[in-house]
């Protein structure tokens, strides 16, 4: 037990607490994006949102190593039930609670996303939902319990993190698209000129398997 | 992946009330889906043999990549078969 109580755990959890805050507000960002349609141009549409799910898992992996560091540490009180129960923990009650409050919301948005293709699309957007919420319990949580956040260049990264996602919120609301939001430059005949209604075929205008454009990666394939 | 069935036939489905218009099918199966002026994919609505697996490959990048999950592969069996 004499590992545990050097301060190198407490380090861990420390830097991994911010590192798991910048990343969280990056996919937190991202995924704003893929609502607005950003993309479509020099990175691909479907691109933002693989991104915004592929650094969720780090940032996740993160947050995972903050919190299993913080129950090892002998440094805080903190034990394996104050991580799911808020309001468990002898150390900086609220601030903690704050933490474990998004860590469950995460786990929530986690899992439905695991399992997107068993249940209803609609369940699992009112399930992501809970993401803006734990984005916002975390940084509180970040600014209450964090060691080094209340001066310094944390604090700037605090603040940073936090109007990011701000603008992200805002740039969600006001410049998301109805519906549709046209064309990308990426997809096939976006700079078709638009035909009117009467010239077009009324399906598809049939294109000939052998004229159909091919990806670079299958070229060879057929 | 488990065996290739080279036998038979799929089409792309679009639910037509789950689509938000993203766009991101067009992205990833750029030889079957295309957008019309609205954004909203237009699929060729020729079958297209299991055996072209480039064409299958990026029409399952386009099922699991659809944010509103409003694309499906229909697979359609040979007449005769079982």
């Amino acid at each position: 037990m004499i590992a545990l109580t050097t301060p190198y755990l407490w380090y861990a959890t420390r830097a991994t607490g911010i590192a798991a805050m910048l990343l969280f507000t990056l996919v937190v960002c991202l995924g704003a994006l893929v609502t607005t349609r950003a993309g479509g141009t020099f990175i691909g549409r479907f691109e933002v949102n693989e991104i915004h799910r592929s650094i969720s898992f780090s940032a996740i992996v993160f947050l995972i190593i903050h919190i299993v560091t913080t129950i090892l540490d002998a440094f805080v009180s903190t034990g394996p039930i104050s991580a799911v129960v808020p309001f468990t923990s002898s150390y900086k009650t609220l601030p903690v609670s704050l933490g474990t409050v998004a860590f469950d919301l995460i786990v929530a948005v986690w899992i439905s996303s695991l399992m997107k293709v068993r249940i209803k699309n609609v369940t699992w957007r009112f399930i992501h939902w809970f993401s803006w919420l734990a984005w916002v319990t975390s940084l509180l949580h970040a600014y209450t319990t964090g060691t080094d956040a209340r001066h310094g260049i944390v604090f700037v990264v605090l603040i940073a993190s936090t109007l990011a996602g701000v603008a992200a919120a805002l740039w969600r609301i006001f410049a998301r698209p109805a519906r549709a939001a046209g064309r990308t430059a990426l997809s096939p005949l976006a700079h078709a000129p638009t035909q009117s209604r009467k010239s077009n075929p009324p399906h598809f205008p049939r294109v000939p398997t052998a004229q159909r454009p091919v990806r670079p990666s299958q070229r060879g394939r057929r | 992946m488990g065996v290739i069935r080279r036998h038979g036939q799929f089409v792309i489905r679009v639910n037509p009330i789950l689509c938000d218009g993203f766009g991101h099918c067009a992205e990833l199966a750029p030889e079957i889906i295309h957008l019309d002026e609205w954004g909203y994919p237009v699929i060729d609505p020729e079958p297209i043999p299991l055996a072209d697996v480039g064409a299958l490959t990026s029409a399952r990048y386009a099922e699991r990549g659809c944010p509103r999950q409003a694309l499906f592969i229909e697979r359609i069996p040979e007449p005769g078969a079982r």
